[in-house]
């Protein structure tokens, strides 16, 4: 390893967000239909209201034919199932360079439903973006991680590694 | 109460100025324990009794909240009239019974609410709670004592929910009303407070059986009438009372922080003396709190000129609630004030008739006009209903609940016997 501590304790603190991140949108959906603690009923989620709502840009027609097509239970199954699983890899830091290319491939699928073309504040969203948003920037984050394979610094992934080196140690004697 | 547009306005603004200053901190409060949201959809509900009331609450239930599986009322007729009420509402139709018992076993609920004539309360909400079932019951608590405590005791052994239908406590104004004004004593002593409900009528519904053979026996009431209007008759009811002061003198308990210690009353059935009815037409009740603190209740159905409103005389400001909608605060001194009040306990018609708001009362429409502070009446049923279904799912605690209820209920019943007797009357 060349990195310093305090680069690996970033990139590991970074994988570990970005994991929580996945897990929580994950177990969100997993959970719902539920209610808020304050009493509040926060109903079924399904990938249809960010499709129809949020969907923009040049391939918004094809997402909004996604969120009316029979798949659509499938895609969600799917969309809930993929952040839990990545969210799971990073945070634990096991097969994480696998879960790397999933964040990526979920995330740029997110871009890609609404890629922020006008400019303007859209409905939802905190801020107001141009081509650059959050998706975008996480993506670029695990992209980071995935190149610094986070997974050797710390994590699951230290066992299987070891194991593999010791049963290698093993083979050459 | 009678006010003039000037003196509302006024008196109006008082009241949004006191209670602006008290910080909402309950929000952040709760934001502050990070904790995630709990597992479940709306609530499974079973709706008991559907007359006027239970269909006022049928319609402010939020799809969203709650899932109403079932109806069950033994009047065919009413539940054709819940099923419109449902389709009003966009909920899909649910099933009809007219045994309550049969609904419980058929169908998976977890709570009931239960709209029923008083004297059925304890045993239904009783029954459906050692069924498992939370219970959101309609005001009055029970007919008599004996009914409240099986009900309280029931909630306790079986660790279900209970609420009572007093809507004023999730009403905002009443809300805002408690923690603006009075926790903050803004009023100084409170030792006297004006509860009244005046209306010009018989309080007799009129109605046609669902069939020319429907027979009413099978569930103990000998015609039709007696079903229908049941508030009138002792056996099924507790009269003017129950249906009306107990809501008045569950918000005095709240107020005062405590329960009336004795009662004085009087009464009689003075105006409709030919009609088939039995409790009081009209009543005036005494109601002696601790620390020398009076509410007095009157309700009479002879005159509809005060219709309803809740004062708080304190000695530093009076607070007046009116019809559920409307707030005003007076502070000791302020001279508008205190002519309207004199005008007012004398009676006189002028200001009266100067005053808009009046008309409009007097001519049925409901006491939200548009110069009130725009809070509708029936939002308070709405969030009632939705914050007891809060409670069946994440815990979030009832703003009445039994203990509260039966304060009221053992004040009202011994209120009746008080008039019976036209004398004074210790409260247990």
């Amino acid at each position: 390893m060349t990195e310093s501590r305090l680069q690996q304790v970033a990139l590991v603190v970074l994988r570990t967000l970005v994991g929580w991140h996945f897990l929580y949108e994950g177990y969100y959906k997993a959970i719902a239909p539920a209610w808020s603690r304050e009493g509040v009923p926060l109903g079924r989620w399904s990938s249809a209201g960010y499709l129809k709502g949020a969907a923009a840009g040049p391939f918004a027609g094809l997402f909004h034919r996604l969120a009316d097509s029979p798949w659509l239970d499938k895609i969600d199954l799917l969309v809930m199932i993929g952040l839990l699983l990545v969210g799971l890899s990073l945070v634990l830091g096991l097969f994480t360079q696998a879960g790397c290319v999933g964040a990526m491939l979920l995330l740029g699928m997110f871009y890609l439903s609404a890629i922020p073309t006008s400019g303007a504040a859209q409905a939802g969203a905190e801020g107001a973006y141009l081509i650059v948003n959050k998706n975008m920037i996480e993506a670029a984050a695990v992209l980071a991680l995935f190149a610094f394979r986070t997974g050797r610094i710390a994590g699951l992934d230290l066992l299987l590694t070891r194991r593999v080196a010791v049963r290698t140690e093993a083979v050459a004697s | 109460m009678n006010l003039t547009p000037e003196e509302q306005e006024l008196g109006r603004r008082n009241f949004l100025k006191a209670v602006a200053t008290t910080p909402a901190l309950a929000a952040l409060g709760a934001a502050a324990a990070a904790r995630g949201p709990v597992r479940g959809g709306p609530v499974r509900v079973g709706y008991i009794g559907l007359g006027g009331q239970g269909r006022v609450l049928l319609g402010e239930t939020e799809p969203a909240f709650a899932q109403v599986r079932a109806l069950c009322d033994v009047n065919p007729s009413r539940l054709k009239k819940a099923d419109d009420v449902m389709a009003k509402v966009g909920a899909p139709p649910a099933k009809h019974y007219d045994d309550w018992k049969a609904m419980l076993q058929k169908e998976d609920l977890e709570a009931v609410v239960i709209a029923l004539p008083l004297w059925m309360h304890a045993e239904v909400a009783a029954g459906c709670m050692e069924a498992g079932k939370h219970v959101l019951c309609e005001k009055m608590m029970a007919w008599d004592p004996e009914g409240c405590r099986r009900m309280l005791e029931t909630a306790k052994k079986t660790g279900r929910l209970l609420e009572i239908g007093y809507q004023r406590n999730y009403n905002p104004i009443y809300q805002a009303a408690y923690d603006g004004i009075i926790k903050q004593g803004v009023l100084g002593d409170v030792f006297h407070a004006r509860l009244l409900w005046h209306r010009n009528g018989p309080w007799r519904r009129k109605e046609d059986p669902p069939s020319p053979d429907f027979d009413p026996s099978r569930w103990g009431y000998p015609t039709f009438d007696h079903l229908i209007n049941w508030r009138l008759y002792w056996k099924y009811s507790q009269g003017l009372l129950a249906e009306l002061a107990s809501h008045q003198v569950n918000v005095a308990n709240w107020f005062f922080g405590a329960t009336p210690a004795a009662v004085l009353g009087s009464g009689g059935v003075y105006r409709w003396t030919n009609e088939a009815r039995e409790v009081p037409d009209h009543v005036y009740v005494v109601f002696e709190y601790p620390q020398g603190r009076t509410a007095v209740f009157t309700s009479i159905e002879s005159n509809a000129y005060d219709h309803y409103y809740e004062a708080y005389f304190g000695t530093k400001g009076s607070l007046i609630l009116r019809g559920e909608t409307e707030a005003y605060l007076f502070s000791e001194g302020d001279e508008k004030k205190a002519t309207s009040l004199e005008v007012s306990a004398k009676g006189a018609g002028p200001v009266t008739e100067a005053s808009e708001s009046r008309v409009a009362d007097a001519a049925g429409r409901a006491a939200s006009g548009s110069r009130n502070q725009g809070v509708d009446r029936l939002l308070a049923y709405r969030s009632e209903v939705s914050e007891f279904c809060a409670a069946v799912r994440v815990g979030k605690p009832l703003r009445c609940g039994p203990e509260k209820a039966m304060g009221s209920a053992l004040a009202c019943i011994a209120a009746n016997q008080a008039m019976e007797k036209k004398s004074r009357i210790t409260i247990a």
